[in-house]
C-alpha cells in the first residue's frame, strides 16, 4: 500500500510536458487500443498483408524453382513489374481502412461532444487549432500507418528475393507514400469533419459512412446524367484510389489528375473548414 | 487574484454585451459567485480563463492581462471544475487525471504520480481504476476536483460543486473546498445557487444579475451588516418629520404597518433609543433582524443592494 503525504504537495514543472497536440492523439490512440474493434481490424489488415506477401513469394519459387518453372508463364501474368501492380498493392487494404476510419474516425470529435469535455479541454492551455491539429493528425496518422507496411514490406521482400527485377519498383516507396499520405488525409478530415456533426460516436460512424457513400451516390448520379468522367472525383473512394494510380503513372486511372486535385482540395476543404466551424471554443458552453 | 475595470463583453452578432460595466477586485480568498440562470456567471467565468476577450475594459487575473497573448498559459495556473459531468466516461479516474494534467503541462510520467496523489487528497483510493461510469454523483464530483487541481493551480474555479449530493456528501466536498484553499494556497471562485455553500465557506461574495454585479465584498462586511439590521416599532405612529429624522439613525429600508426595518450606521443597538427619547417617540421594540444570505441575494437581484462593507 502506497504512503501518500496528508495532504497534496505542489506539482511538479509545469513546463517539462509533451506538446498538447501530442497527448491528445496519444490519448485518441490508448482509447483505439482499449476497444475491441483494434483487434478486428488489427486481424483483418493482417491477413492482407500476408496474403501480399505471400504472393510475392510464391512469384519469386515460380521464377527459381525448376520444379515449377511450368507455372512461370501463369507467374508473369500476375506478376508483372506494371504500374497497375504498383498501385494495387494498396487496393484492397485502403477499401478495408475507410470502414476502420468511419468506425474510429467517427468517434473522434463526437465522443467529446457526448461527454462534454471539448470545453474542459480549452480550459486547459490547449487552442482550437491544438484540438483540431491533433484529431486531424490522429485520424490521417492511423491509415497512413497501417497501409505503411503494405508497400515497405513487399518492397523489402520484393528487393531481397529478386533485387531490382523483382515484382515491386525499387522507386515504389517514394511514389506510393505521398499517395498514401493524400489519401490518408482525405480519409482523416473526411472523418473529423462528419465527425464532428454528430453528437455521438454511432451518430458520428453514420455520418462518416453516409457522406463517403452520398458523395459516391451523388458522383455516380451525376456522371451519368452528364456522362462527365470528371465528376468521379466527387467520390472520396475513387479518388482515395486513384491516387497511388496517378503517381505511379497508371495509363487509365480512375479519375485524371485535374479531376482529382480539384477534387480532394473540395474535399478537405469542406470537411476541415466544418470541424473548425463546429470545434471553435464559442460552442463551448460551460 | 482577480482585478477588472468598466469590464465588457459582447458575444458576436449578440445586440446587448452578456456583461457591462463590471469594476472589482477581489484578494486571494475564497469567493462566492451568486446569480440566477442567465445573470453572466459562465461568461464571466470564461473571460477569466481567457476564451473571451473583452469588448472593453480592462482587467487581470493572477496578474495577466485579460485579452493578451499571455492569456493561453495563464490556463495551465488556474483549475476549472464545471457545472456538468465533463468526464470521459470510457477512461477511469486515474487515466483520465493524468490526461487533463498532462494537458496542464505535466510531463507523462508525473502526471501518472500526481493523479494518484491528487485523488487519494479528494478520497478516491482503489475506486481510480474502474472506469467512471459506474461511479456515484459523489465520487463523479471528487474525480472533477481532483482534475481541477492536478496541476497544482494558482486559482480555481468551481462551479456547482456540490450539485446532486446529499448532506453529507455535500458537507465533504465542502470541506475539501476549504481544504484547497488552506492548505493548498489555491484561490477559490465558488460559483453556486446553494447560498449555504456559499456562506459556510466564502470569504467574499459577488452578487451578479443581468451582466451586472449587484452587490459584492467581503462576508465579513455583509455579516458586519447583517449585524446592524434592526425592526423598530414605537408606540404611536411617527409624525413625517420624525420619519424623515429617522435617517439620522441609519438607512430605512422598508416601512410597513408601524414597522420600520433599518440599518444602523451604528454597531450599538442603544443609539435608537436614545434617538426616540431625543425624537419625544416611545421605542417598544427593538428585533435585531438576522437576515439569511438568500434575503440579501434577493433584495441585491430586486435592485435592493445592502452594503456589505468594504471589500
Amino acid at each position: 500500500m502506497p504512503i501518500y503525504a496528508p495532504t497534496l504537495p505542489p506539482a511538479p514543472d509545469l513546463s517539462l510536458g509533451q506538446p498538447p497536440v501530442l497527448v491528445l492523439m496519444r490519448f485518441d490512440l490508448a482509447r483505439l487500443w482499449r476497444q475491441k474493434i483494434g483487434r478486428f481490424f488489427g486481424f483483418g489488415f493482417l491477413a492482407l498483408l500476408l496474403f501480399k506477401v505471400a504472393r510475392i513469394y510464391v512469384g519469386h519459387l515460380l521464377q527459381t524453382n525448376v520444379a515449377l518453372r511450368p507455372m512461370k508463364d501463369f507467374a508473369q501474368s500476375i506478376l508483372t513489374q506494371g504500374a497497375s501492380f504498383q498501385a494495387d498493392l494498396l487496393s484492397p487494404a485502403s477499401f478495408l481502412l475507410w470502414f476502420l476510419v468511419a468506425l474510429v474516425g467517427g468517434g473522434l470529435v463526437a465522443r467529446d461532444t457526448l461527454y462534454r469535455v471539448r470545453p474542459l479541454i480549452y480550459a486547459h492551455p490547449v487552442s482550437p487549432r491544438d484540438y483540431l491539429l491533433a484529431k486531424l493528425g490522429f485520424a490521417t496518422a492511423l491509415p497512413f500507418l497501417i497501409l505503411l507496411p503494405f508497400v515497405l514490406l513487399p518492397w523489402l521482400m520484393s528487393l531481397l528475393l529478386a533485387g531490382l527485377d523483382g515484382p515491386v519498383w525499387a522507386t515504389a516507396p517514394l511514389r506510393l507514400l505521398p499517395a498514401m499520405a493524400i489519401s490518408s488525409a482525405l480519409m482523416g478530415s473526411l472523418a473529423v469533419g462528419a465527425s464532428s456533426l454528430a453528437a455521438t460516436p454511432r451518430a458520428g460512424v453514420s455520418w462518416v459512412l453516409g457522406s463517403v457513400l452520398g458523395a459516391g451516390a451523388l458522383a455516380g448520379l451525376l456522371r451519368g446524367m452528364t456522362g462527365i468522367a470528371a465528376v468521379d472525383a466527387l467520390n472520396p473512394v475513387l479518388l482515395a484510389e486513384a491516387w497511388p494510380q496517378l503517381l505511379v503513372g497508371v495509363e487509365h486511372p480512375l479519375v485524371a489528375w485535374l479531376p482529382a486535385l480539384l477534387g480532394t482540395a473540395l474535399h478537405l476543404a469542406l470537411w476541415t473548414t466544418l470541424a473548425v466551424r463546429r470545434t471553435r471554443p464559442s460552442e463551448a458552453i460551460l | 487574484m482577480i482585478a477588472f475595470e468598466n469590464l465588457e463583453v459582447r458575444y458576436p452578432q449578440a445586440t446587448t454585451p452578456a456583461l457591462r460595466g463590471l469594476t472589482l477586485s477581489l484578494e486571494r480568498g475564497i469567493v462566492g459567485l451568486l446569480g440566477p440562470n442567465g445573470s453572466g456567471k459562465s461568461t464571466l467565468l470564461k473571460t477569466w480563463l481567457g476564451l473571451l476577450t473583452p469588448s472593453a475594459g480592462t482587467g487581470t487575473v493572477l496578474g495577466v492581462p485579460l485579452g493578451s497573448e499571455a492569456a493561453r498559459r495563464l490556463r495551465g495556473r488556474i483549475g476549472y471544475m464545471p457545472e456538468y459531468d465533463a468526464l470521459i466516461e470510457d477512461a477511469s479516474a486515474y487515466e483520465q487525471v493524468a490526461f487533463w494534467g498532462e494537458l496542464s503541462g505535466l510531463a507523462p510520467d508525473a502526471a501518472r504520480d500526481r493523479a494518484h496523489e491528487v485523488l487519494y487528497f479528494v478520497g478516491l483510493d482503489e475506486a481510480r481504476y474502474r472506469p467512471v461510469s459506474g461511479y456515484s454523483t459523489g465520487m463523479r464530483q471528487r474525480v472533477k476536483l481532483a482534475q481541477a487541481l492536478v496541476h497544482s493551480p494558482a486559482l480555481v474555479f468551481l462551479d456547482e460543486p456540490t450539485n446532486g449530493l446529499d448532506p453529507d456528501g455535500r458537507r465533504r466536498m465542502l470541506d475539501l473546498v476549504l481544504r484547497v484553499h488552506a492548505e493548498l494556497g489555491a484561490g477559490v471562485i465558488l460559483a453556486s445557487h446553494l447560498l449555504g455553500d456559499v456562506e459556510r465557506v466564502a470569504d467574499q461574495l459577488v452578487i451578479l444579475d443581468q451582466g451586472q454585479i449587484k452587490a459584492a465584498g467581503s462576508m465579513a462586511g455583509l455579516r458586519r451588516a447583517l449585524a446592524r439590521r434592526v425592526e423598530l416599532r414605537f408606540l404611536d405612529t411617527l409624525m413625517p418629520e420624525q420619519e424623515a429624522a429617522l435617517a439620522e439613525l441609519g438607512t430605512v429600508l422598508e416601512a410597513r404597518n408601524g414597522l420600520y426595518d433599518l440599518e444602523l450606521t451604528t454597531a450599538d443597538p442603544a443609539a435608537a433609543f436614545r434617538w426616540a427619547q431625543a425624537q419625544g417617540a416611545t421605542l417598544i421594540q427593538l428585533t435585531p433582524r438576522h437576515d439569511r444570505l438568500d434575503e440579501v441575494l434577493l433584495r441585491a437581484l430586486h435592485g435592493d443592494a445592502t452594503s456589505m462593507g468594504g471589500n
